[in-house]
């Protein structure tokens, strides 16, 4: 096996490690520069001084950079355009950006219920091509994701009048819900080509470096895709993703475990099935988007290790801001970080400065060395319940999940015995205080100062293929995807089906560049149609997935 | 104001009576299609739960099932039950201001004593909640307005001797339609006189008349009643193009009953027309509990039918509420040598179970009480088996002489009878006696 690389971009740190035969080989940190991911990126890489000759696997990137973009509302100007149908009204919802609609409806099988204006697709080119040259537009229909005629029709007419038009349809996003789907093309679309610079120029300095390998980007998912094939918005929310992975390679196999990755600000908690991270059954919300990206299920609470502590009328508070280091670091103001120095639950820092901050939180006539103790224990204990509030919130999530069928109520299995694995600069400090009020095993891993950069480099690629087949129709989509084709087979197809989503997943996974070793099919649903005591067709779903996972674990 | 709408969507996408059954896997297919495309599950105001299995005692403290519950292949109704009971506790514990069972399968059609499944339905998920949240919060008065198109002749069976819980049900009339009940003149026992109200219309009323009739005599009813909850027991196949009945109910005429009615809790019972009504019915059901606009969901379908409206309607209803208002009971009295003190109400029916094709049995008595609802006895036999099944109630809040009786009747009936269930509701408990042995509950 060759070396492979992972690189964590983190607000304030980027992470980065050389792993080799699930051995690391060589590890470290640099500054992030948020305004030039691209360049920390390569100083993450430089700084493993890898000679050109070595065997690389692969690289593998986590990378902040569409997701700042989305916060910071850098994206690039799109138009959307709606076919919404009948039904909830579009102002029922919030948008987070401006629409405008067309007729044309489709029912929830994809069948044509009113055809579109044409007369409207003239008015809307003019209104296209007066604002720009090369105008960026996402079409989406309701029920595209079971009929994109609209949209492809539309689409056609655009790039027939106006030649420059970049256009992206809602039916490449093909689950169910509108809203979301909406949103996600819109979001793709904005952020297309400040990720396509990125992209060039990364595989460009990758390639002047003397590596020609392939270049890996961490999705929210869990799951890694190739550079030149993942689409731009799968990249947001990685880091959370990362550092359940680094928990995942760094585990056993079936172990089940709440992943806590504590940083300077804020706190990511995962969790871990029996050895699978636990996706989230909705899209991940960005900003004021609602999206159709899979992520992990995960929570992120505004505290960490340089959280400023306030004292609020004689109240001390963990704020949820952070002014700058710890001050036994040399910052500012008082952290949980200096709680822990002054505890010697860390051994980094300078003990007599943690003592200061902390006796500033106290009236003078107060500063005595058990009550300096005593408020420093409590807050750690804050500190921890909070993180431990937001751990039930999780696992509620969990719990609540809908099940549509019997068998699933049934055969809900709720009982597992998590561990808890601690990452991020601050775990050590913590992990006596977990165990205590979690009752728990709370594990923290060697390498956990740079466990984000190792989940990314063990992840392995994720992909799903949900087919929708309506044999009475005889038509059918992959959701992911957006493929729509006729369906050419039995009207009561059984197994058969099975066999055509896998032949087809293996055949585009291949061609997308990723691996499809270890896929898994989700149980098909057969659903008989019936027209006057007739069975006259099936609708038929299932899945094959890619699962998130990591590719060995780190001794 | 804002509300907080919880839904249990379950629709049990691996369960049916039939391939071509029209209580199968597809009924609620298209109507999670509709409903998650629309994107509703993502307002603010909407939550959803997870479906949960029903306690079983909580079913028995309802419904007798005979000749023994683990007979039957209970899991679906279960769950039905068992969401509706989560819904129900989360809005009194103020969760939620109200919810949606959107779950399959139905139960306005099972009764007070089960043999089987009838009218697709074997577990009264609404009976079964109402009785529950009684036991555990002691809700004192409550109602369920049934707007299916059929009688829901199971809940009023549950129901028709307990003078705390209103039902009304407004459907086709029973001439017309299964399952053949819910006359005017049905209007509860000798303790309950006037808490079951049936409004059986003419088929083809759309929702210009059940809008009057809700705002002229269902919305009256319950303002004088006052209950503490209200459970609409919202079946669909009053739309315009249900395959079973012939009313002339829209999408947005169910949108606006549910608005009028305001019930703390939806359940869906029937409604066969899966792909031309249930996707907007069950859509216009949600909007309008969650307080959003509902104006936008047209059916592509449009109403053909002749609709009985204006003139014609209104004569009609109130020709019917006057009959209503003026019938008076006419009470059988009967007693057997073993009974308890008391004046006893005697009444017999026979209840078709139209899935497996037979018939049950049944003679009820009463016990007349000034005091409270009256202990029951009903004898119910499986007139295709010949087996037999007791059940005697007492009823939440009874006075001493009632509880008194129904333990006298349980050691009269004890030795002569193999199938006997005493469902205490005062006290919360159920005793189940079959052959020899007992089995304790609660
Ligand atoms: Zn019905
Ligand atoms: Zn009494």
């Amino acid at each position: 096996m060759g070396y492979k690389i992972g690189i964590d971009v983190g607000g304030t740190f980027t992470d980065t490690v050389l792993i080799q035969n699930n051995e690391v080989i060589k590890k470290g940190k640099v500054l992030t520069d948020p305004k030039n991911i691209l360049n920390t990126v390569l100083e993450a890489f430089d700084f493993l001084e890898i000679p050109p000759s070595m065997p690389l696997d692969h690289i593998t990137v986590s990378t902040t950079l569409v997701t700042n973009a989305i916060l910071l509302n850098k994206l690039s100007k799109v138009n959307l355009i709606l076919f919404p149908g009948s039904g909830v009204r579009l102002s029922s919802f919030n948008w987070p950006v401006k629409y405008s609609v067309l007729s044309g409806e489709l029912d929830y099988r994809g069948r044509e219920v009113l055809p579109p204006d044409k007369r409207e697709w003239k008015e809307l080119t003019q209104r296209l091509s007066s604002h720009s040259e090369n105008p960026l537009v996402a079409i989406v229909s309701k029920f595209s994701h079971r009929n994109n005629i609209f949209e492809t029709e539309l689409k056609a007419y655009l790039e027939n009048e106006i030649p420059n038009v970049h256009i992206a349809l809602g039916s490449e996003w093909g689950k169910s819900n509108f809203y979301r789907r909406s949103l996600t093309t819109y979001l793709n679309l904005a952020c297309t080509e400040l990720f396509s610079n990125f992209r060039c120029n990364l595989k460009k300095a990758v390639i002047s470096r003397g590596f020609n390998g392939p270049i890996r980007i961490l999705k929210a998912d869990g799951g890694v895709f190739p550079l030149e094939r993942i689409r731009p918005v799968e990249s947001i929310y990685s880091g959370p993703a990362a550092s359940i992975l680094g928990a995942l390679a760094q585990s056993e196999p079936e172990e089940s475990f709440i992943v806590v990755d504590i940083g300077g600000t804020t706190t990511d908690i995962g969790l871990v099935l029996g050895g699978s991270p636990l996706l989230s059954f909705k899209g991940a919300q960005i900003d004021n988007f609602l999206t159709h990206i899979r992520s992990l299920a995960t929570r992120s609470i505004t505290v960490g290790g340089d959280s400023t502590i306030i004292n609020r009328n004689g109240e001390i508070i963990i704020s949820n801001y952070r002014t700058g280091p710890a001050y036994c670091m040399g910052g500012n103001s008082p952290t949980p970080t200096d709680a822990m120095r002054y505890l010697n639950y860390i051994k980094i820092g300078s003990y007599q400065k943690a003592e200061e901050a902390l006796a500033e939180l106290l009236p003078e006539n107060e500063r005595q060395a058990l009550t300096i103790r005593t408020l420093a224990e409590s807050i750690i204990e804050q500190m921890v319940e909070k993180i431990i509030l937001a751990i039930k919130q999780l696992l509620t999530e969990w719990k609540n999940e809908p099940a549509y069928k019997v068998w699933e109520v049934l055969h809900q299995n709720l009982d597992y015995k998590f561990n808890i694995y601690l990452s991020g600069g601050p775990a050590a400090g913590l992990a006596k205080t977990f165990e205590n009020k979690m009752k728990t095993r709370a594990i923290i891993s060697n390498w956990a100062p740079i466990s984000n950069a190792v989940g990314a480099a063990m992840a392995k690629p994720t992909f799903s293929w949900t087919l929708n087949l309506d044999t009475s129709l005889a038509k059918y989509r992959i959701e992911e995807t957006g493929e729509q084709g006729a369906w050419k087979g039995a009207k009561r197809p059984y197994r058969e089906v099975e066999k055509f989503l896998v032949d087809i997943s293996k055949e585009q996974a291949l061609e997308m560049g990723i691996d499809f070793d270890s896929f898994k099919i989700e149980p098909f649903e057969y659903f008989p149609l019936v027209d006057n005591h007739r069975t006259i067709g099936q609708i038929v779903r299932g899945s094959v997935h890619l699962p998130p996972g990591v590719i060995g674990r780190i001794l | 104001m804002m509300v907080n709408t919880g839904i249990i969507f379950f629709p049990a996408f691996d369960w049916s009576l039939g391939e071509t059954h029209p209580e199968r896997e597809e009924r609620l297919l298209y109507t999670q299609e509709q409903i998650f495309e629309e994107g509703i599950m993502d307002f603010p105001q909407i939550k959803q739960y997870s479906p949960e299995v029903a306690d079983i005692f909580d079913v028995l403290r309802t419904q007798a099932i005979f000749p023994d519950y683990r007979q039957h292949d209970l899991d679906a109704h279960l769950i039905a039950v068992g969401s509706s009971i989560i819904l129900g506790k989360a809005i009194i514990e103020k969760e939620l201001t109200n919810g949606f069972a959107l779950i399959r399968p139905p139960g306005h059609h099972s009764g007070a004593t089960v043999w089987g499944n009838r009218g697709f339905c074997t577990l009264n998920n609404e009976a079964i909640l109402i009785n529950t949240l009684r036991a555990k919060y002691g809700l004192k008065k409550l109602a369920i307005v049934d707007t299916d198109v059929h009688h829901g002749d199971g809940t009023q069976d549950i129901f028709y001797n307990d003078p705390n819980v209103l039902y009304i049900s407004i459907h086709q009339d029973g001439r017309t339609l299964f399952p053949g009940t819910g006359f005017t003149e049905e209007k509860g026992g000798p303790n309950a006189w006037g808490t079951v109200i049936n409004i059986p219309l003419v088929p083809g009323v759309g929702d210009e008349g059940f809008i009057y009739t809700f705002e002229n005599w269902i919305l009256p009813k319950l303002q004088e009643f006052q209950p503490e909850i209200i459970i609409n027991s919202a079946g669909q196949d009053n739309h315009f193009t249900d395959p079973l009945a012939s009313m002339n109910v829209s999408a947005q005429g169910y949108g606006k009953i549910t608005e009028l009615l305001k019930p703390d809790l939806a359940v869906l019972e029937g409604g066969y027309s899966i792909q031309g009504a249930l996707p907007y019915v069950n859509m216009a059901i949600l909007l309008a509990l969650a307080g959003e606009d509902y104006s936008g969901v047209i059916e592509p379908q449009k109403l053909k039918n002749m609709e009985v409206s204006g003139e014609a309607f209104l004569s009609f209803i109130h020709d019917l509420k006057k009959h209503h208002d003026n019938v008076k009971p006419n009470w059988i009295f009967r007693k057997e040598k073993y009974f308890p003190s008391g004046d006893w109400v005697y009444g017999e029916k026979d209840i078709f179970y139209d899935t497996h094709w037979f018939r049950e049995r049944r003679k009820d008595y009463v016990r007349k009480c000034n005091h409270c609802g009256g202990t029951v006895l009903m004898l119910s036999q499986n007139l295709e088996t010949y087996e037999k099944g007791l059940v005697i109630r007492i009823p939440f809040e009874a006075c001493e002489t009632c509880e008194q009786a129904g333990y006298d009747l349980f050691d009269a009936l004890k030795e002569r009878e193999k199938n006997i269930f005493l469902q205490n509701l005062k006290n919360n408990k159920v005793i189940w006696r079959i052959g020899n042995g007992e089995v304790n509950f609660g």
